[in-house]
This record gives C-alpha cells, structure tokens and sequence, in this order.
C-alpha cells in the first residue's frame, strides 16, 4: 500500500517537473494528432466502394476486393520483388557510402571541409524532377553525353539507354546513392563529431594508427546511430521514391520489369481509375507490412543488442 | 502555485483541442444529416411550386426565379452557382471582372450569381474530385480531366431527370441537344450529364506538314483533289513521298513528331467502354470486340512507323519525348504530324504549331461510341439548389451573352466585334497578355452561341453539325457504356503490359514481327480474353 502511494507520489512529481517539456512538445503532438492520427477512422474506405452520395462511412462494403489488383496480377511478384530489392540495396549501400563519407569529412582538416559538406548535400536539394532531365542529359539517345561523347571516344556503338533494362538496377542505385549520402552523412558526421575527442587522444598517444582508430573507435560508437537508421529505412522498406523511379527512368515502358515498384504501380494504375478505395487499399497494404517488419527488426535487434533498439 | 496555473492552461488547452477534433467530425456528420434534410425540405418546395403552377400563369423556371429574387430581396444576398472547368494555366487574371459580368447579367436573369472556378489542367483533376468529396461548392462541372465514367461511378453526379428537373427549368437545352445524343450519354438509362456542342466526328489520320517545309522541298500541291472540308486528299504513297522530299530538303529537321495516337486519331477502330483492349474494327457494322494489336490495321500502321524509323523520320528519344506533338513543331525542329481535322481546323493546328500548316487528310471520318459521351458536363450531387443550377446550365447553353463571356472574356476588354459579326483581339491584346482566354473552346457546353473568331467560318456552327450528320462511319455502339470496376485487376495488368510493349511498336523501334508477337503475348497473359469477353458480354445485353 505504502509503496504504490509513493510510486504515484513519484509519478505526479516527475509529471510536475516535466510540464515545460511537454507544453514545448504541445505543438508538435498536436501536428501529430491532427496529421497522423485524425484520419485514421478513413482507412475504412480501404474495405469500402466509395461513393461520394453516400459518404465514406456509408458506401458500401466489399471486403478485400478492392486489395485484389495488388495481388491478381502477373505484375504483383514484379513490383513486391522490386520495391524490397532496391530498398535492401539502397540501404546497404547508401550506409556503407554516408558512413565512409561522414568519416572521411570528420578526419578533415582543411578549411574547404564546410564547402566540400555543401557539395555533397547538393543533391539532396534537388527536386527529382530536375534529376531525371540530368540524367536525361546523359543517357540521350541522340543528345545524351555518354552516347555522343564517352562511348563515341572509345569508339562504341550508342546504346539505347531507355530501352536496355539490364543498365537500370545499377543507374537507379548510382543515382539514389548520389542524391541522399550528402543527408544521411550528415548525421553520422553529427555523431562523430559528439564523440569525445580524448578517447582518440589516449588511443593516439597508446600507438595507435588513423586505421585502428577509426575501426576500433569511431565506427563502434557510431553502431547505435547505424542501427537507428537502418530500423527507421526498414520501416519503409515496402515504400518506394515514386521521383526516383517514376521520373529517373521517364516513365519508360521497355524498363517496367525493374523500374517498377509497388507506388508507380499504384500510381499508373489509379491515374487511369480515379478509385479512392483502392488507393488507400494499397497505401494500409504498405504500412501494415512496413509495420510488421519494422517490429520484427526491432525483435531482432533487441535480442542481439538490447541498448540500441528503438523501443 | 505557478505549476498549478500551468496545469491548468495545459488542460484546457488540451481540452479544447480534442473537443476541436471531435467538433470537426461531429460538423461533418452533422452537415450530412443537414444536406439530407435540406433536400426533404427543397423536394416539399418543389411540390409546393407545382401545386402553384397549376393556378397561376406562371411556368415553373419562372416561378422558381422570381422566389430567388425575392429571397434575394429579403436577404440582400444572391445565391451562387459556382462553374468549374479546365484551362491551360490556372484561373486567368481577369476571371474576377469576368464572374461580376456574369453575375450582373444572371442576377437580372435568373436572380443568381454565377462563378467560373477556372483550374489548371495540370490540377483540374485532383482539385475537382477533392472539391466533390469534401463538400467543398462546385455546383456545375466539365467531366474533361476525371472523365465521366469516374465521376458517375464515384456517385459525384446528380441525376439530370430527377423530379422534371431539365423537362421543367433546362428545356431549352433539351431542345438544342438531340436526343440520340442526350441517351448517349446516359448511365444505366440515368442522364449524368449533357454533351457539350462540338464536333463528335473526328475526321481520322490527317497529316499535318509545314506549309513553308513543302514549299522549300518544292512539292506540288495542286495535284491533290480537295476533300467536303476543303483538305487535301491524299493516300499512304504521297504522304511517303512528301516525308522524303522534305527530309532531303531539310536533313538537319526530324520529319514526324510522334505521338501515341494511332489508334485515337489514325484509325475507325472503337475503343469501345474506353480503352483499346477489345475493339470494334468494324464498328459501323460489327459489334463484335477484337483484338485490335492483332489486326491487319495495326500491323499496316507498325509497319508504317517501323519503315519511317528506319528511314530517319523520327527521332531517336521519340520513346521519352512527353511533349505535345504540336509544340514540337511549333519550336522548329520537327516538320509534321498527325492528326484528326474538324470543320474550321486550320486556325486551330496554325496556331498551336504556329506556322501554317498544310492538312492531308488520308483517313475517314468517324464518331466512336463515346464520342459524344466523351466529356459531358455534370451536376454535382451535393448542390443545395439543383434548380437553380439547372438554370445555368441552360443558360451557358443557349445564351449568347453568357456563352461570349465563359468562351472570351468582355467585349471591348478581351476582343472587339467585326462587322459580320465575327471577333478579334482588342487593340493591344494577345494571347500571352489577355486576361481572359482559356482557350478551351472544345469542352464549353456550347462555343456555338458564342462569337467566331476571325478567319473561321461564320456558319461553324451548322458545319459542324453537318459533319456530324454526314459521317460516314458511325459506330454501331454509339452511347454504350461500361463499368469495368469488377475487372480492375486485369486493366491494370493489361496497361502495364501495352506500356511496356506497345510504344516501341507504335514509334518503330522493334521489327514488328518481333515487337507485335511480344505484346500480344504479353496483352494475352495479362487477361486480355476475359476483360474482352467482359466487354462483349455487356456488350451483347446492352444490343438487345
């Protein structure tokens, strides 16, 4: 009795003491509420024939019909193959690149370090659409820069870059690893810079070389932020760059075995239909699984290195 | 202490933000059950004017104006009745002018105020829908952009017929529609939306070369025999001859701008319910759907396509070159296109290309059963006052001064009015600085009442009629319909499957021996038989 009245005690104590904190966060739940969890009773229309005579609520109730185009077709496995290959790509990938990048600025010394960390963050800014007439820019068929000038220069016959699909997976992964290293690495070099310098100190007065510190020292302090990234790309693994695969590749027909993904298959598929029912059937489809696999991760993690799991 | 008042504001504040939340969804429900009885209460209404009618001299519209004037009176306030549709760069600069004069003029009229809620193209489809579903007021609206089929199956549009609604208050629009074209754009036998006025035949495969290209390559034209539109007739042969003597003349140009449009714009063939997977190839005599990618047609036009490729006719990025084809020829570097001619085309292609275009029409004319049903206008199911936007509807139809203000803009401001009534820009106005010029006379219910813009002929109207009256390949299933929202699944695959395959036979980069067995296999594997079987089934009910 005595010791649950002290707990409460406690509780209220601790409530007390952090109400400024949570009146600083008051704006960003409320964004929250308003933005993620108030639209939520709208998933209904997912099971829903919608008809705007008789509201979302009244519309009649189909079941899992309208999940059916996701599943029904030859093009399901395509898309489902291609949406979590990239994405286990692009994760490794773009990690193993930020976190080289984010090193190698941490171990700068010039005082072109901020400008080079500008470069590199570049592309982040740029919108996809811009992108895609960049590559465009290469890879035209009568103008583009490899044709006309690399390929020529060596004295080879011009490919036809938009309809050869066997170039695409490695175009799309080069192209996702130069538009995003500049922001990821960017919070790995965060994490570096927070690392307390006298561990490298000791560590360099102790012997030992540029190489061992950073293998010893740098990248496992950085593990608990690699893992925290890794988790929250997991999250969206069943979520593609609709830009980076809708737009890169000019919407190509000839390239739809590997450029297609669950989204642009969403997309092109509802362009045509206007069908808000299932719309929001493939967007739930998307969350649920990115839900269970971002829990499951999360399992794992826990149970090889409970401290850095998210929750 | 402090902390105290701090919990409490926290609480409140919270408070208030969750009642806000539940308020917002209450409202919503709420207003719902408002609309529902709002309509018992307009329906009582409307049983009132007609019981009112049968004593006095007054017809309905009528009584149904003067009520609003009245109301009007009382209140100091017109209702409004709001038009959405399309333009090509959002709502003009002079679309508040625009909506005044018009407002001037119905509030006498009809005693309403009238607003064009004019969207760009770009946004017209997402806006629209987001507007229909949300209650948000758009009371009067072009299908062109979400498509008819859409909005009907959405349950977006109001039944026309419902309680006498266009027989009482849009009679003269009845009147100035035919029937034959009114049922074809029924529904299940429901009226969802009227036609606008326009030329439904399309004058197929014309061929549009640059005057000054001919010129320059030393083409005879006079050896072409004119056509009823006053085109130049001419076959396959010539029009390969035209492309080598201009592509001699002008090596650097690209002579074709492509476009995926040969079925559309090249062809008779009836893309019946919508979409091409399972035609009609002979649609004047035939209900019988095909496999159209099969058909001796379409492999003469893969052969086509792949021989002008071959031949460097058409450019290399042709496959991701998304811009109009027109516009490429308008910047210069291409030389012809193809397309469908109309009555008093000639103004229109000169200048979305902007330099004179020569037309060769190669193919037949032709209305495709959803021709007519194409993009019909509609009535939101949520309007609060559909007799009033009846009304409207009927006046955009059949009256001059508001058909001139939707279609041009203000006479004196946007254009002045020639001696034999046909208009022109005003002094100083172009199209890059006029305030108001949507441009989009095609999809306006009835550009006919309007004025004619200088150069076309005086009578287009009537010729326009005569040419939907005259044309010779009238497919058979003129008006059916079909709701394909049971065979999603396969019209996805089966787009997937001619996105993948189909261009680069319609642009000639594969061999079409090759290039057609791929899509075809692809189209069978998608489903193609069953959604055409589908197709011919509502087809064959429908027939009976």
């Amino acid at each position: 009795m005595k010791v649950t009245a002290k707990k409460e005690k406690n509780l209220k104590k601790r409530l007390i003491r952090y109400i400024p904190l949570y009146i600083m966060a008051l704006p960003g739940l409320l964004y929250l509420f308003i933005n993620n969890y108030m639209p939520l009773p709208g998933l209904v229309l997912a099971f829903k024939k919608y008809n705007a005579k008789k509201g979302i609520f009244g519309s009649k109730n189909v079941g899992f019909k309208n999940f059916k185009y996701l599943f029904a077709t030859q093009d399901a496995f395509v898309i489902t193959r291609n949406t979590i290959l990239y994405n286990i790509v692009f994760i490794i990938v773009n990690t193993v690149l930020a976190v080289f990048v984010a090193i190698l600025l941490a171990e700068m010394t010039s005082k072109l370090k901020k400008i080079y960390q500008i470069i590199i963050l570049l592309p982040f800014m740029i919108s996809m659409v811009i992108v895609s007439y960049l590559v465009f820019g290469f890879l035209s068929n009568d103008n583009g820069f490899l044709n006309n000038t690399i390929l020529a220069a060596l004295g080879k016959e011009p490919i036809q870059w938009y309809m050869q699909k066997q170039y695409w997976p490695f175009i799309l992964v080069f192209v996702n690893a130069w538009k995003v290293i500049g922001y990821n690495c960017i919070i790995y070099l965060s994490t570096i810079l927070g690392i307390d310098r006298s561990i490298y100190e000791s560590a360099s007065i102790d012997g030992a070389s540029k190489w061992t510190q950073i293998g010893k020292i740098t990248i496992p302090l950085l593990k608990p932020t690699i893992i925290m990234m890794t988790l929250l790309a997991i999250g969206r693994i069943f979520y593609s760059d609709f830009g980076l695969f809708y737009q890169v590749p000019q919407n190509q027909g000839a390239l739809f075995s590997v450029t297609n993904t669950i989204d642009t298959y969403v997309y092109r598929g509802l362009l045509e239909l206007g069908d808000m029912s299932m719309a929001s059937a493939a967007g739930l489809y998307q969350s649920v699984v990115g839900f269970i696999f971002i829990l499951t991760a999360n399992l794992i993690v826990r149970k090889l290195d409970p401290e850095s799991a998210l929750f | 202490m402090k902390k105290k008042v701090l919990a409490t504001l926290l609480l409140a504040a919270m408070v208030t933000t969750s009642v806000m939340g539940c308020g917002g969804a209450a409202d919503s429900t709420s207003s719902a059950d408002k609309a529902e009885t709002k309509q018992e209460a307009s329906t009582e209404k409307k049983e009132e004017a007609t019981a009112e009618t049968t004593d006095g001299d007054f017809s309905l519209a009528e009584q149904a104006i003067a009520d609003r004037k009245a109301k009007a009176e009382e209140t100091g306030e017109y209702e409004k009745v709001v038009v959405s549709f399309f333009d090509w760069t959002g709502a003009p600069a002079g679309i508040d002018r625009v909506n005044a004069k018009l407002s001037e003029y119905t509030r006498e009229k009809l005693g309403v105020d009238m607003e064009l809620l004019i969207i760009d193209v770009a946004a017209y489809t997402e806006d629209l829908k987001l507007m229909l579903s949300s209650g948000e007021q758009v009371d009067l609206f072009s299908t062109c952009g979400p498509g008819y089929m859409t909005c009907v199956n959405n349950g977006y549009t109001a039944d026309l017929e419902e309680d006498g609604l266009l027989d009482n208050y849009g009679a003269e629009l009845k009147n100035l529609i035919r029937t034959e074209y009114l049922d074809a754009c029924r529904v299940g036998g429901t009226l969802y939306g009227v036609p606008p006025i326009k030329d439904y035949a399309i004058q197929t495969a014309c061929i549009l070369i640059g005057t000054e290209y001919l010129e320059g390559a030393g083409v005879d034209l006079s050896k072409f025999e004119k056509d009823d539109l006053g085109y130049n007739k001419a076959t396959w042969d010539d029009v390969d001859e035209m492309f080598a003597a201009i592509h001699e003349a002008y090596p650097d140009k690209i002579v074709y701008s492509t476009q995926d449009n040969l079925l559309t714009q090249g062809s008779c063939v009836d893309n019946i319910a919508g979409d091409y997977f399972g035609c009609l190839l002979d649609p004047a005599n035939s209900l019988e759907i095909e496999n159209v990618y099969e058909s001796e047609l379409f492999k003469e036009w893969a052969d086509r396509a792949y021989r002008w490729n071959q031949a460097g006719y058409i450019s290399g990025d042709a496959m991701t070159d998304d811009n109009g084809a027109s516009s490429r020829i308008k910047s210069g570097a291409y030389m012809a296109m193809m397309s469908q001619a109309k009555p008093a085309y000639q103004n229109q292609i000169n200048g979305e290309c902007g330099r004179d275009m020569t037309i060769f029409d190669v193919g037949d004319a032709f209305m495709g059963s959803s021709a007519v049903s194409a993009f019909p206008w509609c009535m939101n199911q949520a309007t609060e006052d559909p007799i009033a936007a009846m009304q409207v509807l009927n006046l955009l139809y059949t009256d001059p001064v508001v058909a001139n203000l939707a279609c041009w803009g203000e006479e004196g401001v946007e254009y002045v009015v020639n001696p034999d009534t046909s208009i022109n820009w005003a002094e100083g106005v172009n199209p890059d600085n006029s305030e108001y010029y949507p441009n989009v006379l095609w999809l306006m219910p009835n550009q006919y009442a309007a004025h004619v813009w200088e150069g076309d002929p005086i009578d287009v109207g009537e010729q326009t009629a005569a040419f939907n009256d005259n044309c010779p390949v009238k497919s058979k299933a003129l008006g059916f319909t079909w709701d394909n929202s049971d065979y999603v699944a396969e019209f996805t695959a089966l787009q997937n499957a001619y996105k993948e395959f189909g261009p680069q036979v319609i642009y000639g980069f594969v061999d079409p021996e090759t290039g057609l067995k791929q899509l075809n296999d692809a189209l069978y594997a998608a489903g193609l038989q069953e959604y055409m079987d589908a197709k011919q089934e509502a087809l064959n009910e429908w027939a009976k």
